[in-house]
């Protein structure tokens, strides 16, 4: 053994290879954070970024000449396919009138069940938030797959309406528009519902009671007083329910024979292999729902303010 | 008066009803595994368990199973390990610009329809030729996973002591040593709690693994899906009642793990 190392065997190099390295605290701040977060960030580059950048590149390529996509080529035909077929233009404004019923129903009715959590104490408060919950533990294929033999013209719910007598016909819940947007509602619903309820966690009760001593009616207070504090929650709940249900594929594809964007998308994909077409659909959708997504937020953070109290 | 219990009963009335509705198409789910006969039907005409039997014996179903089960865990090893150190270097991060685009770039893949993900990736795995083995279904739900362990993890971080650290520097301790033995025992319960998230996530998970999983990596709610699409039968029902009991069970155990942990740090 040669130089200043004294010690035997391998414990020599391990302690001095430790001495060497820096304490945590010594190193410096920054270097170590970009170091912890250096794993996530090449991951979400090379499983987020990158394929949306290759996903646009193949938008770009010819996809007239046959069915399948050439690499290496540069064509717009496929956005103008996007922009000129009224299937397509059809299909597009389905999947955001879906999307906005979807929505302003999942908000409405998330805001009132969160309020009810809210609003509500012990056993009960653990139930409510367990109704939530459960759905979300359920694949969205088999939320989607109860709802035939609820909703279809032999199914419980019309069984129940024809025996009581408010209906004398079967109604067609299923395939139908109806069942697609019950359906997709009852995805999207729990996410509003955790959404909204997080926010009203946070709130003090104690200021819609001052509301109702100084007169205000229950609706009046709700609107003046609980409204303007839960918007950041309402705002995520929007944009969740939808950004989600304009992309809804499971239940209107089982549920209604509306064919929406994703449906359509995953036909030309996996059916027809027509990967220029389906990457310019997506493109087209992706900037159309940001756009949506934009003024949604905007319109909603205009009411907070106007709604604001202080 | 009169009018304010009217409220407070119509109130009532619409959030049991609420209630109710939720938890109605589970309740469809669990009935109808029990059917005795191949017609689905709420609630079911007579009850047996023949369709139990049936998956225990269906080679597909238990393939599937086994499949969920590895991509499960796969992603939720991954967005662990992502999540938790992202989380930790955000936390002490003092403000540099890389540090800003973490939690947007983290949570903008959630904000993306499935099927916009699923095309993406099914076109950018072609490219690379890794189409169709595990290895893609964990890259995509490790996508969606991360999120929900790098928002735990900042929660649990943010109640973390700091002085515990600099404490471990002074007696030597390196900076993997810290971490190891200093900085995880004090989270190892937003660890799990967020690992067991990220393994039901990809459990349910079903429209990017429909795009991205074949004939022998298919997990099973993309089996579900095709069986659904040529019939509906009561075989489904029972699958499904196995996932939702699966998911209910690992909550328990996440709920009691914590819990216990409570308990004896009170008793010690």
């Amino acid at each position: 053994m040669s130089g200043a190392n004294t010690d035997s065997g391998l414990v020599g190099p391990i302690s001095a290879a430790r001495s060497a390295l820096p304490t945590l605290s010594e190193l410096s701040r920054s270097n170590r954070s970009l170091l912890l977060m250096a794993p996530l960030l090449v991951f979400e580059v090379l499983i987020f970024v990158v394929p949306f950048a290759i996903l646009l590149r193949i938008s770009l390529t010819d996809g007239s000449s046959d069915h399948v996509y050439e690499p290496g080529t540069w064509s717009l035909e496929s956005y103008a396919t996007v922009f000129n077929s009224d299937l397509l233009h059809s299909i597009i404004l389905y999947s955001f009138v879906l999307g906005a019923i979807v929505t302003v129903l999942s908000v409405l009715i998330g805001l009132f069940y969160a309020y009810a959590i809210w609003r509500s104490s012990g056993v009960v408060t653990s139930l409510l938030l367990l109704s939530v919950v459960m759905p979300l533990l359920t694949t969205l294929v088999i939320r989607t797959y109860a709802f035939n033999p609820l909703l279809s013209p032999t199914g419980t719910v019309n069984d129940v309406l024809l025996s009581v007598g408010l209906l004398s016909e079967p109604i067609q819940f299923v395939p139908a528009t109806v069942g697609a947007i019950v359906g997709q509602l009852y995805i999207v619903l729990p996410y509003a519902v955790l959404a909204i309820y997080s926010v009203m966690a946070t709130m003090d009760w104690g200021l819609v009671e001052a509301a109702r001593d100084l007169g205000a009616s229950r609706p009046r207070s709700f609107v003046e007083v609980v409204l303007p504090q839960v918007m950041p929650g309402i705002i995520v709940a929007a944009v969740i329910s939808f950004a989600w249900s304009v992309g809804a594929y499971a239940a209107p594809d089982l549920l209604s024979n509306g064919i929406t964007f994703a449906v359509h998308a995953e036909d030309l994909m996996i059916g027809d292999m027509r990967y220029s077409l389906a990457a310019a659909l997506s493109v087209v959708m992706l900037v159309l729902m940001l756009v949506s997504v934009a003024i949604i937020s905007a319109v909603l953070n205009f009411f907070g303010g106007d709604f604001d109290l202080a | 008066m009169h009018r304010e219990t009217l409220e407070t009963l119509a109130f009532r009335t619409g959030y049991l009803t609420l209630f109710a509705l939720l938890l109605l198409p589970l309740l469809v789910v669990v009935a109808t595994s029990f059917a005795a006969s191949g017609r689905l039907a709420f609630p079911p005409e007579s009850y047996s368990l023949v369709w139990y039997g049936e998956f225990f014996g269906d080679v597909r179903w238990l393939t599937a199973f086994e499949n969920s089960i590895i991509v499960g865990v796969g992603t939720a090893i991954l967005a662990t390990v992502l999540g938790v150190l992202a989380a930790f270097g955000q936390e002490i991060d003092d403000g540099s610009r890389i540090g800003s685009i973490v939690g947007p770039l983290v949570l903008i893949p959630l904000l993306i329809p499935p099927v916009i993900l699923g095309i993406t990736l099914l076109m950018y795995f072609s490219e690379l030729g890794i189409r169709g083995s595990y290895v893609t279904l964990v890259l995509a739900h490790t996508l969606w996973a991360t999120p929900l362990v790098y928002f735990v993890m900042r929660s649990v971080f943010s109640r973390f002591d700091w002085q515990q650290l600099d404490a471990a520097a002074d007696l030597g301790a390196g900076p993997i040593q810290s971490f190891v033995h200093v900085v995880l025992p004090n989270v190892k319960q937003g660890v799990f709690v967020g690992g067991l998230l990220a393994f039901i996530i990809s459990l349910q998970e079903f429209v990017m693994a429909l795009f991205l999983s074949t004939a022998s990596t298919e997990t099973i709610p993309v089996l579900a899906w095709t069986e659904i699409r040529q019939a509906l039968d009561p075989m489904v029902s029972v699958v499904s009642t196995f996932l939702i009991l699966f998911s209910l069970v690992a909550l328990v155990l996440a709920a009691l793990a914590t819990n216990l942990e409570w308990v004896s740090r009170q008793l010690s």
